[in-house]
């Protein structure tokens, strides 16, 4: 029974029946009725309810659709049926059927032989959609009441059976859910990877697309087999083969008789002159051939459009016009004479300035033609295609300009320019040297131990002392300030403080230096117990008094240090004094600061890099300088920190002197090079010169004038005007003035020291030669 | 790490390549790469640095543009080129099996012709490109024109440069576009104004030249041959301009009776001769050509008036009152700047203007002697407006205006010694009367006749580079001609000039120098005198004597050493060489400082003051007379106090500079070297010629006094 069912439902889905399967069931009688009324269909209907009320319709439909096909088959059986089955009422359906024919125009009522009215019917269309519901069942029986009377129920009415017909599930809820699922047409879910949007397949294409996965060919018309036709093949079209067995004519072989006439017909008219076969070119023709060839005979420059000048084209520069010498009759001094004359002849051909000698013609008529003319014109062009071009510059000005301002020489006065005295009297080298700062003496020290005074001016020595036979003077240096008179000189580890006495200063200045070297003493004894007790090293010098004799001399106070001091520098108050011990061992003791009133001595640098070479007290400012071998460093005093680091360049630093102003650092090397150091501009030098042929020793700045003056191992002083501005925005001036030459170099060493008068432009040089000159 | 980068791919390598490259780029061999380069104007260049711009080790000594051969792969030439070769190669073909009438057909049908028209197209892309560059090629061809024919030289070329350069000239003669020419023992400077270009060349003497052995006249046969086509197209271009028929109508007949310039006939453009006459009436040429026919048409008339000229000055004045009113609208006035020390601006010459430079001679007859260059002064004669210029028949019969008899002739041109022959007094009627009898007389070479001026070759220069007529007397024959200057030298500052008298240009040392000279010259003479006498004694020939006299002469040497003057020069001189070592050492810093010399010159001064003053102590006590020789001695004395001022003056100076000098970086300071030595060379060179001059006018002086 199911299976039946099942095949049913196969006929119901597939569209329309066979005649004889139609016929078939008609035969076996009212298959509708027997599906309906059966017991199992009823428990099949049952069971379709309890699934669901969606198919229930359709079901009813379904039989409603194979209700009417009888009708929609063959006429008269389906008259003869419903005439069997309900009389009652079947007029009126043969007259729904008449009317139903009436409009549609299927029969016609014709009379048959016995006068009977004829139905004949139309061929009926198979195509015609019968089971439309043009003609709706009534599938609720309810009536034509509102259905709002329903609303209270779950179901809104009753069907032709009187079972309830359940309310759809076309709510809100369904039509939001189809409506939020409505899919646009040709709705795959697939996206499409060259676009990104959702890929939309047309109907034909997922019909392709199905084939395709079923390997089947996706075209419909197409025949993977077709029949083959034979157009060339087959019987009755066999072709035949083109080859002849047949010998070559002989005709191929012979020359042609027909073209042998016409030929021959030509060459007779040719000797009969009758045809010309080549027109010798007449005397016009050539003519106006070789018109052609030889003359213009357009204008080139018809439509001449200018073009722009390329940056890679050199044009070949013009031979330059010739000038008096070339003349027939040149002016008699062009003429050379006869020095000049052998000297051109000697020289080599390339080497002459000029490829000819002027010569001298009294008369037009007598000048002989220019031998080398051709030659001349040969290498011209030579120069035209082989000689390479280049593009140079030519400057044309004035030397002049090129030539830096420099200050006017009587501005740069007064400069030293010779040697006015020679101090000798020192045996050995002499070391060091120093202007008092009235400018009455210069003091000097040397190889032999001895500190001498000279009279600058006379060169005569004033005062001398011998602080020892066995270690040299290494420095001396006067304690600025006209109020005392003292003099301090380094000799081995000692640093004497010298009073001269004698003719050398008055009474009261000596009497006046002699309590300010006492008063130490007395300072020392009164704090002697604080001295101690201070932060201080433990003390590694020793301020004392001298021997008896030496205190005769003048020699008041002595300061050992534990190595000697090769650079002793002042504060400009004349109560701090710096020495600088470079061969020390210790670093941290080779720089000290000592002051004078109190006979104390400290030690500013615990730790210090590098060699200390010198060191120097900035004029005004609280700063203090101290020279390494290679760097130069600058100490705030009193903030105890570094302000700034130099680096000079140089190897290795011998001296540093630092301009009046405080400004400006000139720092003199062993490697010949003096440098400029402008404090404003940073760590390199502004200027570096480098004229001394060997290291230079010291180097001094003029106390007041803008001078300097550098003393080196060639035996030479160099002066220079060295000018300082006061504002930072004009760059110091430097220039050379003077070389100073006098000292004789002994044993590679020549100038040891220099020294400024305080006031005049007086330079005093300390040589290895023993002897001390003052140049003004 | 990116690949490591080949050599030679980018940056300046790729901007050049060497000769051997190209020739192998190009596939054509070494001398077609030449000639190809003559017509293309394809140079070599020097690159900034060859090294960097050398791909092999070997230096290689030419470079190329390389833009400039890639652009030769395109030239139609090549292709000319490569069918000339393969020509050759049938033709070698043909000889080897001894087809020879074979060759010649290949060599006559086959021969590739070389048109250079789009070549000239090219590297001259306007009219006034090619007239820039026309120096070299007028040069070039009037040499080509002069040469005989040898077997490097065909006739055929020769007669097309003749002709090319007489067209050429035509065209000059015509516009008197002429400006200046120049005698010079090269040749004769021509310089021709075209468009506003200055075009100088260069004319050889008629003399034979000589061909050196080491001249490849193949080279020079391929410049001809560019500059030939060249100034066929610059001269159709000339002529179309004014209205001429290009190529002028040349009679060979003439040509070879020595006809030269008047071989060439121009012939004015039939179909626009009338539209010329009158819409180009702005240019020159035809206002020229209208006075000129004007003049003719007036000439009957002017010449019976016209006077014979004696002095060519008056000869600038205009013929009728036409050239009159336009000579004030036209000339310009000269300028002369009042303040000497105010700018002078400069302005055109006399003869820049072609209307001035047209009167020139346009009112003279000229005739030209057998022995004078008959083409170059006709040719210049011409263009500087002469009409009527006649010749010897010598010289070639056709062209000839007149002959020596005529009595129109005002100048005649002679160029031969003047022979004082006793003329016969001819008075202007008879000469009349002879030219009425035919003038059939036969004068004596030297005769003159009366009413013309006669005048030197160098006159006719001398007159166009002035730009008016110069004084004929100066010229007459066998005077002694003034100096034949350039006239495109123009005297810059501190350079010689030989047209400014030499006290002007001499400098303050200079001039005392020479004064000291003088003096010391007089005493020479002084003592010349004194040996003259002892000489008329002595026996010349006698080796003793001569010897005896050398040494003499090197004591007067010393005597003249012992001079304060010339030491000092001397040190001068000395000094300057030293400075300038001084200076290429400064290199490394050396610094000369300021020498001590200046203490010596005043201590030298005091001594010899000091020195002086005891010789004339010393006079008066020994009670000789000191006076004679104390003028000379003051104004000795006095010259030596000035020089020594001027000496330490520049030897402050010298001080001062190498002072500056040292503050210049080092680069800035050789190119001052250089420049100061290249100055220092031409004042050198200036010196010297006013040395010579100075000399020449002492040795004038003496020789007129004596």
């Amino acid at each position: 029974m199911a299976q039946r069912a099942g095949q049913k439902r196969k006929v119901v889905e597939v569209p329309r029946p066979e005649a004889e399967e139609s016929e078939d069931e008609l035969v076996n009688g009212e298959f509708d009725g027997a599906l309906v009324d059966d017991g199992d269909s009823e428990e099949e209907l049952s069971g379709e309810d309890s699934e669901g009320e969606l198919e229930d319709d359709e079901d009813a439909e379904v039989e409603l659709d194979s209700d009417e096909i009888p009708s929609s088959e063959d006429e008269e059986d389906v008259r003869q049926q419903l005439q069997d089955l309900k009389t009652s009422n079947g007029n009126t359906d043969v007259k729904q059927l008449g009317d139903d024919a009436g409009d549609e125009a299927n029969y016609r009522i014709t009379t048959d032989a016995n006068g009977n009215p004829r139905y004949v019917y139309g061929e009926i269309d198979p195509a015609y959609d019968s089971d439309d519901s043009d003609a709706p069942a009534t599938a609720n029986t309810i009536g034509d009441i509102p259905l709002s009377y329903y609303d209270a129920y779950p179901h809104i009415g009753y069907d032709i059976n009187g079972r309830r017909i359940n309310r759809p599930a076309k709510g809100e809820a369904l039509d939001s859910l189809l409506d939020s699922i409505d899919l646009p047409k040709g709705w795959t879910g697939l996206t499409d990877p060259t676009t990104g949007k959702a890929l939309q397949l047309s109907r034909e294409e997922l019909e392709v697309l199905k084939k395709l996965t079923r390997n089947e060919v996706p075209g419909e018309g197409y025949d993977p087999y077709p029949d083959m036709v034979e157009y060339f093949t087959g019987k009755g079209m066999e072709e035949v083969m083109p080859l002849s067995a047949a010998p070559e004519p002989k005709r191929r072989f012979v020359p042609s008789m027909h073209e042998h006439k016409r030929v021959m017909k030509i060459v007779k008219a040719i000797r009969e002159g009758r045809i010309k076969p080549y027109r010798a070119p007449t005397e016009e023709d050539k003519e106006r051939e070789e018109a052609e060839a030889e003359f213009a005979t357009y204008d080139v420059w018809a439509n001449e459009q200018p073009q722009p000048d390329h940056i890679m084209n050199i044009p070949a520069p013009k031979l330059p016009p010739p000038g008096y010498e070339d003349s027939y009759h040149p002016p008699p001094e062009y003429l050379p004479d006869t020095d000049e004359k052998q000297a051109w002849e000697e020289q080599d051909e390339e080497d002459r300035d000029r490829d000819f000698l002027p010569r001298d013609h009294a008369a037009l008529r007598k000048v002989p033609g220019y031998e080398k003319l051709i030659k001349e014109k040969f290498e011209r062009c030579l120069d035209l295609y082989l000689a390479p071009r280049v593009r140079r510059s030519k400057l044309n000005i004035d030397p002049e300009s090129l030539l830096p301002k420099l200050p006017d020489p009587a501005e740069l006065k007064p400069f030293p320019t010779t040697c006015a005295t020679v101090c000798k009297g020192h045996e050995g080298r002499v070391r060091t040297l120093a202007f008092d700062p009235s400018g009455k003496f210069v003091a000097s020290g040397g190889d032999d131990g001895t500190v001498r005074v000279w009279d600058p001016v006379t060169g005569r020595q004033c005062w001398r002392i011998k602080l020892s036979s066995s270690e040299p003077v290494n420095v001396v240096s006067w304690r600025p300030g006209t109020d005392a008179f003292i003099l301090a000189a380094c000799c081995g580890e000692t640093v004497h403080f010298i009073v001269p006495q004698g003719s050398v200063s008055s009474p009261d200045l000596e009497v006046a230096s002699q309590e300010l070297l006492d008063s130490g003493f007395g300072y020392a004894a009164t704090n002697a117990s604080k001295a101690p007790a201070g932060p201080d090293k433990p003390s590694s010098s020793a301020w004392s008094r001298p021997s008896a004799a030496l205190q005769e001399r003048g020699v008041l106070v002595t300061l050992t240090l534990h190595s000697p001091p090769k650079t002793l520098a002042w504060h400009r108050r004349g109560d701090y004094f710096t020495t600088v011990c470079p061969s020390t061992a210790a670093v941290s003791t080779a720089i000290a600061i000592h002051t004078l009133s109190k006979h104390q001595t400290q030690h500013p640098f615990k730790r210090l890099r590098g060699l200390a070479q010198s060191a120097c007290f900035h004029p005004s400012k609280p700063l203090f300088f101290v020279a390494t071998r290679q760097r130069i460093r600058i100490y705030d005093l009193q903030a105890q920190k570094l302000e700034k680091e130099l680096q000079p360049g140089a190897r290795w630093i011998s001296g540093m002197s630092l301009h009046p102003l405080g400004s400006n650092l000139l720092v003199a090397s062993y490697d010949k090079r003096l440098l400029w150091h402008d404090l404003d501009l940073g760590a390199m030098p502004y200027k570096t010169l480098r004229y001394h042929a060997k290291a230079i020793r010291s180097v001094a700045f003029h106390p007041s004038l803008p001078l300097f003056v550098d003393g080196s191992d060639d035996g030479t002083l160099q002066v220079f005007h060295g000018k300082v501005v006061g504002d930072s925005l004009e760059n110091a001036t430097v220039v050379p003035l003077k070389v100073l030459r006098g000292h004789r170099v002994a044993r590679e060493l020549g100038v040891l020291e220099v020294a400024w008068h305080p006031r005049e432009a007086w330079a005093v040089s300390a040589g290895a030669d023993g002897a001390v000159r003052v140049w003004t | 790490m990116g690949r490591i980068k080949k050599k030679g791919t980018s940056g300046a390598t790729k901007n050049y390549i060497t000769r051997s490259q190209a020739v192998r780029k190009l596939q054509i061999s070494l001398p077609d790469f030449r000639r190809l380069c003559i017509f293309k104007g394809i140079y070599p260049r020097e690159p900034r640095s060859k090294k960097r711009v050398s791909t092999s080790s070997t230096p290689s000594t030419t470079f190329y543009y390389t833009k400039d051969i890639q652009y030769l792969l395109h030239e139609p030439l090549l292709n000319k080129f490569r069918d000339q070769k393969a020509l050759a190669k049938k033709i070698s073909k043909a000889l080897g099996r001894n087809e020879v009438s074979d060759a010649a057909r290949f060599e006559k049908n086959l021969t590739p012709k070389l048109r250079l028209d789009h070549i000239i197209k090219e590297r001259y892309p306007t009219f006034v490109d090619a007239l820039r560059d026309l120096d070299d090629a007028l040069s070039m061809l009037f040499l080509f024109a002069n040469l005989p024919s040898t077997e490097n030289v065909p006739p055929k070329i020769i007669a097309k440069c003749q002709r090319l350069t007489m067209e050429f000239e035509h065209y000059l003669i015509r516009t008197n576009s002429l400006r200046k020419s120049f005698l010079s023992i090269k040749g004769i400077y021509y310089q021709a104004t075209i468009q506003g270009q200055d075009i100088l060349w260069l004319v050889p003497y008629r003399f034979v030249q000589r061909t050196g052995g080491d001249v490849d006249f193949r080279i020079m046969a391929t410049f001809v041959e560019f500059y030939t086509t060249l100034l066929s197209f610059v001269n159709f271009r000339l002529y179309t301009s004014i209205g001429l028929v290009y190529p002028p109508r040349f009679d060979a007949k003439s040509e070879e009776q020595g006809a030269e310039l008047a071989a060439i006939q121009l012939e004015v453009q039939s179909g626009n001769a009338d539209a010329d006459m009158q819409d180009v009436t702005a240019t020159q040429t035809n206002e020229k050509a209208q006075t000129e026919a004007d003049r003719l048409l007036s000439l009957p008339d002017a010449e019976p008036s016209e006077e014979p000229q004696t002095n060519g000055d008056a000869a600038a004045e205009p013929v009728d009152g036409e050239t009159e009113t336009q000579d004030t609208s036209t000339t310009l006035d000269q300028f002369a700047s009042l303040d000497p020390k105010a700018d002078t601006l400069l302005q055109p010459s006399l003869t820049a203007d072609a209307s001035t430079a047209s009167k020139l001679f346009e009112s003279f007859t000229i005739f030209l002697s057998r022995e004078t260059p008959r083409h170059p002064l006709e040719f210049i004669l011409k263009a500087f407006g002469c009409k009527r210029v006649g010749w010897d028949t010598s010289l070639g019969e056709p062209g000839a205006y007149c002959s020596e008899d005529d009595k129109r002739i005002t100048h005649q041109i002679v160029d031969r010694p003047d022979i004082p022959l006793p003329s016969p007094p001819l008075t202007d009627g008879e000469a009349d009367m002879e030219d009425g009898e035919g003038g059939a007389v036969v004068r004596k070479s030297n005769e003159r006749v009366p009413g013309r001026t006669y005048i030197q070759p160098q006159w006719v220069w001398d007159s166009i580079n002035a730009g008016q007529l110069q004084r004929a007397d100066l010229y007459a024959p066998g005077a002694t001609l003034p100096p034949h200057l350039s006239p495109w030298v123009k005297a810059k500052r501190g350079e010689y000039d030989p047209t400014v008298p030499l006290a002007e240009q001499e400098t303050a040392a200079e001039v005392e120098a020479a004064e000291a000279e003088e003096d010391e010259v007089d005493e020479e003479d002084a003592d010349d005198a004194l040996a003259e006498a002892s000489e008329g004694e002595e026996i010349d020939g006698v080796r003793g004597d001569e010897e005896a006299r050398a040494l003499e002469d090197e004591l007067e040497d010393e005597d003249g050493g012992m001079d304060v003057e010339l030491a000092g020069s001397e040190d001068e001189e000395e000094d300057k060489p030293t400075d300038a070592a001084a200076g290429a050492a400064d290199d490394d810093g050396d610094f000369g400082g300021f020498s001590d010399n200046e203490a010596d010159a005043d201590v030298d001064a005091a001594t010899r003051a000091a020195r002086d003053h005891q010789a004339e102590l010393e006079a008066e006590a020994t009670g000789k007379g000191v006076a004679a020789g104390k003028a000379g001695d003051k104004k000795k004395a006095a010259r030596e106090v000035s020089q020594a001022k001027r000496t330490r003056a520049e030897r402050e100076e010298l001080e001062d500079v190498e002072r500056r000098k040292m503050m210049m970086p080092r680069r800035k300071r050789k190119m001052y070297e250089k420049m100061v030595y290249s100055n220092a060379r031409k004042d050198e060179e200036a010196e010297v010629l006013r040395a010579k001059k100075r000399k020449i006018e002492k040795g004038g002086g003496k020789k007129s006094k004596a």
